[in-house]
């Protein structure tokens, strides 16, 4: 059983009348699985095998390799099974409908399937999802894991059926979705992976593959905590206002709520390695005196129904403007890099529709977000995109020739935040 | 062990009124007997619940907001749940910009060849979240028009294209940011205009003062 601690960084003064109370919550594990025993986990690779994926023909070759990689890495006991994606899924390994227990023998068989693979016919995305939520059925009380690779756009479904998928497969199981190549949709992937608490990455060249799925996997190896979730107690007539999951990655929390009670509610984190997450949370409570203290919210972290840490986010009002009107460094900087990520994507978006006057006010202010949260690697992503002529100001020129893999790398990682340093006060 | 909080919950934890948040002072189950945070284990005398249900009509009120039971007839708390029916709503936390001429401005900056309106009628803005850019559009059909847009008579000839913007952070905190205007932006009375590109935090009733006659008044609504 890992150990789970927390800190919690808020400004808890509030003027007269102030109702809404802002805490960055800091939530570590040690990822230590300990001696009780831990769930084993059931791993799934969802390659994609459309027609597209054989042009050019080391694309799919790439995506074995990776696979092969992949399989490597997992632990011995641990149940997997490798599907092919087209517009139907198909179990390529084992092909019985279940899952295979890692040994030696599976592995090597499972890697010698993946060569009888072959490019053709079109993307479904969510009858593979669908194919792997059946696998994972297979394998109750496992804590369930895919890798999602595709090269393009979910063609050959409506949106609403990948939509109604998604919603069924919720807290299913976890998938981290990869993008190869630059014809896919990356506003697609990140619904997908932001709705099975995975991550969405773009791999541009597919000789990249191998080493980011190796890493994938070696981390949810990593995993030594399942089912944990964010539980949040607020008082009578209080209102969550948001949960935003901030650090590593921004991740919109507040609708995956589920009641506990009427002043309780659970916000699943998916599984837990040694790692470290940052959640901001914004509670709307009643205004008290002058004076008057009151916990705004009790943070715990759950594991099932167990309290493994637990935080306390309190509002006390004052009449002393200095106190009230100090902005905590970790909820300005965390603001600023949602907003960071929100001008982004919207000056990408208004640079697609040819509203160059709207996309060089939003990149430009992204700069400056980037610029002063200290976020470099969104800067060096931005440069590619922009020409910047002051970062302070924002002032910035659209780059007229931008690599389209350029865009969209920038697109994807939009939502990687940086940590606000331990020394920040 | 559960004790009282100071508006008279029973809470299951010590530190913290688990129905109302609020702070248990001094409430230590050994104790002696401190004001509030009486340990309810103290109390001996336990009367009897009658079970009667009330028909009345004054009995039929509206379900709990917080748990669904049914409110028993005038009491302020819950009986399920200990929800306060006294209790007011939360705050609504939502902001305005309202903008007027001001004659003092006018009569102090004094602009040669600029005159005072004479008809202005006071114009409001709900702020978005986010940037709300204060400027003057060109009426452009291409344009991105800023959200707070002063184009229209009277017109202000000291407000910049893109002049300024307020803006409501995720954090609840108002600011206002110069965009590098010609005139600059003053706020509340000091004649000093702030500097470009730097956010000043704003309080509820902060004045914003553009051009040659324009303030802004932003407003908790």
């Amino acid at each position: 059983m890992s150990t789970f601690t927390t800190e919690c960084y808020q400004n808890e003064y509030l003027p007269l009348g102030g109702a809404e109370v802002h805490a960055i919550v800091t939530v570590s594990s040690d990822g230590i699985a300990g001696d009780t025993s831990q769930p084993e986990a059931a791993e799934v690779v969802i390659i994609d095998t459309s027609g597209s994926m054989g042009a050019p023909a080391h694309k799919l070759e790439s995506a074995r390799e990776a696979t092969r990689v992949a399989i490597d890495c997992i632990r011995d006991g641990v149940v997997f099974g490798v599907i092919a994606g087209t517009d139907t899924a198909r179990a390529v390994y084992p092909t019985d409908g279940t899952l295979a227990i890692a040994s030696d023998r599976t592995r090597s068989e499972a890697k010698r399937a993946l060569g009888r693979l072959i490019a053709q016919g079109g993307t479904a995305i969510g009858s593979w999802l669908t194919l792997a939520g059946t696998l994972f059925a297979t394998a109750p009380g496992r804590s369930c894991h895919a890798i999602l690779l595709t090269d393009g756009e979910n063609q050959h479904e409506t949106d609403e059926h990948l939509n109604g998928v998604l919603v069924e497969l919720e807290r299913r199981f976890q998938c981290d979705c990869r993008g190869v190549g630059t014809d896919w949709k990356v506003s697609e992937l990140r619904r997908v992976a932001s709705a099975l608490l995975g991550s969405v990455d773009i791999i541009s060249h597919p000789r990249d593959m191998s080493e980011d799925f190796g890493a994938l996997m070696q981390t949810a190896m990593g995993k030594s905590t399942g089912n944990v979730s964010l539980r949040l107690w607020t008082p009578q007539g209080a209102s969550v206002a948001f949960v935003r999951q901030v650090v590593p990655t921004i991740e919109e929390l507040t609708a995956r709520a589920v009641q506990v009670n009427p002043q309780t509610a659970d916000y699943p984190t998916a599984t837990w390695g040694p790692e470290s997450r940052d959640y901001h949370l914004c509670i709307n409570v009643h205004p008290g005196e002058v004076g008057d203290e009151m916990l705004a919210g009790r943070v715990s972290l759950v594991e099932g129904d167990d309290i493994r840490a637990t935080a306390l986010v309190k509002a006390i009002w004052t009449d002393n403007e200095q106190l009230s009107t100090r902005i905590e460094t970790h909820v300005a900087s965390y603001t600023d890099q949602v907003e960071l990520a929100d001008c982004i994507q919207q000056g990408l978006e208004a640079r697609k529709e040819g509203d160059l006057a709207t996309a060089t006010f939003k990149l430009g202010r992204a700069v400056k977000l980037a610029d002063e949260s200290g976020n470099e690697g969104t800067m060096k992503l931005l440069q590619r995109v922009v020409e910047v002529e002051d970062p302070a100001t924002g002032t910035v020129r659209l780059r007229g020739d931008v690599a389209i893999v350029d865009e969209m790398t920038l697109d994807t990682r939009s939502t990687v935040t940086v940590r606000v340093g331990p020394g920040a006060t | 062990m559960s004790v009282i909080c100071p508006n008279g919950h029973e809470s299951g934890t010590a530190d913290y009124c688990d129905v109302c948040g609020a702070l248990i002072a001094a409430a230590s189950p050994a104790g002696g007997s401190p004001a509030t945070g009486l340990p309810v284990g103290e109390i001996t005398e336990v009367l009897p619940v009658v079970e009667e249900v009330d028909t009345s009509p004054a009995a039929r009120r509206e379900p709990c907001p917080a748990c669904g039971a049914a409110r028993s007839g005038e009491d302020r708390y819950c009986e399920s749940c200990g929800y306060d029916f006294l209790a007011p709503p939360p705050a609504p936390s939502a902001w305005e910009a309202i903008v007027t001429a001001d004659r003092a401005q006018f009569d102090r900056l004094a602009v040669d060849g600029v005159s005072f309106p004479a008809d202005y009628r006071e114009r409001r803005f709900a702020l978005a979240d986010g940037e709300n850019r204060i400027g003057r559009s060109r009426g452009r059909p291409d344009e991105s028009a800023p959200e707070i847009d002063l184009a229209g008579a009277p017109a202000d000839p000291g407000v910049s294209r893109l002049h300024a913007a307020l803006e409501r952070r995720r954090d609840g905190v108002i600011v206002v940011r110069d965009l590098g205007s010609t005139n600059g932006t003053m706020v509340n009375d000091d004649p000093t205009p702030i500097d470009p590109h730097t956010a000043i935090a704003l309080a509820d009733g902060d004045r914003v003062r553009v051009g040659a006659w324009t303030t802004i008044t932003v407003r908790r609504s």
